[in-house]
C-alpha cells in the first residue's frame, strides 16, 4: 500500500516537474478568473513571483489583457464545453511578454497562439479554464516580413524603372478599369498623352545619358503637376500618358498646359551644353462612343499629333 | 474502401455519424448566436485531389471567402478541417454575437475564429466519441481574408491524392450567413476508419 503510494508520489513529482519546465506557457483559472496554477514559462516570462500571482485576479495579475475579450472567449469555452484557439493574427499577444531573445530578435514583444480549455472536474462538469500560450514570434516575424517583400515585389513589378511612373503594362491595366467604370458610371473622366518634341536630337547632340537625364527630369515634373488621384504612366520611350479620374476635359485642358509651361521652363544641366526641351500634348475626355478603350487612346494621340503638326509644345483637345 | 470508389454501404454509416457530430455542433452553434441553425445533409464523398473544386460546388455563388484550417490526428487517424466563410456573412455574425461598431478585417477574423472553434471542435468531438478515438487539435491557420474561392484550393502545396471528404454546409435561419464545413481524412486514414465503422455495418 505504502510502497504504491509511494510510486504515485514519485509519479506526480516528475509530472509536475515536467509541467513546471515545458516551453510552452500554462495557466489555469478558476471561473472567477482567479489564477490557481501556472507553469515556469509563465512565470518566467512574466517575471512576476508566484506568490504575487496565486490566489489573485487574472486581470490585476496582467493588466494588459483586454478583459471583455478574455471573459467573451471564456464563456463561450465554459459554457460550451468547447475549446478555443487563438492565433496571433487575431491578436498579436494575450500575456504582453517581451520577445525571447531580446538582442538578436526584431519584433519587441512575443508573438503567441493560445488554446483555452475547459478543465472538468469528476462530474464532467467546467470547474476551471486552462490557457495553453505557444510562442510563435518566429513564425509570425517571417510571415510578415514574407507579405511586406511581396507587397515590395508587386510595386516594383509596375514601375518604370528609369521614371519610377508605372509602366506600360501596368498603366494599361489602370487605364481598362478606369475605362469599365466610365461605361457603369458615365462620370467625366480625361486622358492626357504626351510626348517629348525633338527627342532624338536630344540624344544624338548629347547622348543617351543626357537623353535620359530629360525623360527623368519630364517624370519629376509629372509628378509635381498632377494630383494625386491621378494615374501617370510612361508609354513609351519619350511618350507619357496620365488618366485623370472625375475631371472634364476643360480642366484636364487646364492642368495639360501646366505640364507643358512647366516642362518649357525647366533646364537640364549636362557636362556640356543645357538641355531645354518642350513637349506636345493631346487631350481626350471618355466618351460613349468609345467600345474599347484603345479607342480612348487614338484619340488622345490624334490630338497629340495634332499638336505636332500645329508647330509643337501645344496642347489640343480631341 | 481499397478501390476507387466509396463502398455505399460505408457511406451510409459516415454520413450517419456525421450527422450526429455535426448536429452537436448546430446546438452549440445554435445557442452562442441563439439563431436556429437549419440543419444540413453531409455530403461525404472519396475525392481525388483535382475533384476537391468540385467539392466546394454549394459554395460557388461566393465571390470572396475567408478560411481556415486546422488539422487532427489521433488513433492512427489523420486529416484537416476546413471552414469556409462567406464573407456577405459577417454583417450577420456580428449582429448575432452583439459585435457593436465598425466590422473591421480584425473584428471579422475574431468572428471567424469564434465560429471556427464551435464548428470544428464540436464537430471533431462528435465524430471522435462516436469512433471512440481523441484527437488532438493542431493550431489553426488562417488560410487568407478575402479570396476568391479558387485561390484557397488551387496552387496549395501538398502530397495527397486521395482523401475522404465530408462536406457540411451551414446556414442559419431567417439571416444571410453561409459558411462550409469540410472534413477530409488522409488515405492512410482510410483503412482505420472502415475498422472502427465496421461494427456498425452488422
Amino acid at each position: 500500500m505504502s510502497a504504491s503510494r509511494d510510486d504515485n508520489l514519485t509519479e506526480f513529482h516528475w509530472l509536475l516537474e515536467v509541467l513546471q519546465t515545458i516551453d510552452v506557457g500554462m495557466l489555469v483559472v478558476d471561473l472567477e478568473f482567479k489564477v490557481i496554477a501556472w507553469n515556469g514559462f509563465m512565470e518566467n516570462h512574466s517575471g512576476i513571483a508566484p506568490q504575487d500571482a496565486l490566489g489573485r485576479h487574472l486581470f490585476d495579475v496582467f493588466p494588459d489583457i483586454p478583459q471583455d475579450w478574455f471573459e467573451h472567449k471564456s464563456r463561450t469555452v465554459i459554457q460550451l464545453k468547447n475549446r478555443a484557439f487563438t492565433t496571433w493574427e487575431q491578436r498579436p499577444y494575450v500575456f504582453k511578454f517581451k520577445n525571447n531573445r531580446p538582442i538578436t530578435g526584431t519584433s519587441e514583444y512575443m508573438y503567441q497562439n493560445c488554446t483555452f480549455i475547459p478543465v472538468t472536474n469528476t462530474q464532467g462538469e467546467v470547474e476551471n479554464l486552462c490557457v495553453i500560450v505557444y510562442d510563435v514570434t518566429d513564425v509570425a516575424v517571417s510571415k510578415q516580413e514574407l507579405q511586406k517583400a511581396n507587397v515590395q515585389l508587386k510595386e516594383l513589378s509596375r514601375l518604370d524603372r528609369l521614371t519610377e511612373l508605372f509602366n506600360r503594362g501596368y498603366w494599361e491595366e489602370q487605364l481598362s478599369q478606369e475605362f469599365m467604370r466610365q461605361q457603369r458610371s458615365g462620370n467625366a473622366t480625361s486622358l492626357v498623352m504626351f510626348d517629348i518634341d525633338h527627342f532624338k536630337k536630344v540624344n544624338d547632340e548629347h547622348g543617351h545619358p543626357a537623353g535620359d537625364e530629360v525623360i527623368r527630369m519630364v517624370a519629376r515634373v509629372v509628378r509635381e503637376t498632377i494630383r494625386a488621384s491621378d494615374i501617370p504612366g510612361r508609354y513609351g520611350g519619350e511618350e507619357f500618358a496620365v488618366i485623370l479620374p472625375d475631371t472634364q476635359p476643360e480642366d484636364a485642358m487646364q492642368l495639360a498646359e501646366r505640364l507643358r509651361e512647366h516642362v518649357e521652363a525647366q533646364v537640364v544641366k549636362t557636362q556640356g551644353e543645357d538641355i531645354q526641351v518642350t513637349i506636345s500634348l493631346g487631350v481626350s475626355g471618355w466618351n460613349s462612343g468609345f467600345s474599347e478603350y484603345s479607342e480612348w487612346i487614338d484619340s488622345a494621340d490624334q490630338a497629340l499629333y495634332q499638336s505636332k503638326q500645329g508647330g509643337r509644345n501645344l496642347v489640343t483637345l480631341a | 474502401m481499397s478501390g476507387e470508389h466509396l463502398d455505399e454501404e460505408l457511406r451510409d454509416v459516415f454520413q450517419e455519424i456525421t450527422n450526429v457530430a455535426m448536429g452537436r455542433a448546430a446546438d452549440l452553434l445554435a445557442r452562442l448566436l441563439n439563431n436556429y441553425v437549419v440543419l444540413p445533409i453531409p455530403v461525404v464523398n472519396l475525392m481525388e485531389r483535382a475533384e476537391l473544386n468540385m467539392a466546394l460546388t454549394s459554395l460557388e455563388e461566393f465571390e470572396s471567402v475567408s478560411a481556415v484550417c486546422q488539422g487532427f490526428v489521433g488513433s492512427r487517424i489523420a486529416g484537416e478541417a476546413l471552414l469556409i466563410f462567406n464573407d456577405t456573412s459577417f454583417q450577420d455574425i456580428a449582429e448575432l454575437t452583439n459585435f457593436a461598431g465598425d466590422i473591421t478585417p480584425q473584428i471579422e477574423l475574431e468572428l471567424l475564429m469564434d465560429i471556427a472553434n464551435i464548428l470544428i471542435g464540436a464537430c471533431l468531438k462528435g465524430l471522435a466519441e462516436q469512433l471512440d478515438v481523441s484527437f488532438s487539435q493542431g493550431q489553426p491557420v488562417i488560410l487568407g481574408q478575402h479570396l476568391a474561392l479558387n485561390d484557397l484550393v488551387s496552387g496549395k502545396a501538398g502530397r495527397w491524392t486521395r482523401a475522404l471528404t465530408i462536406e457540411i454546409p451551414y446556414r442559419l435561419e431567417g439571416r444571410n450567413v453561409d459558411c462550409d464545413l469540410l472534413l477530409l481524412f488522409t488515405e492512410d486514414s482510410l483503412k482505420v476508419l472502415e475498422d472502427k465503422v465496421s461494427f456498425m455495418l452488422e
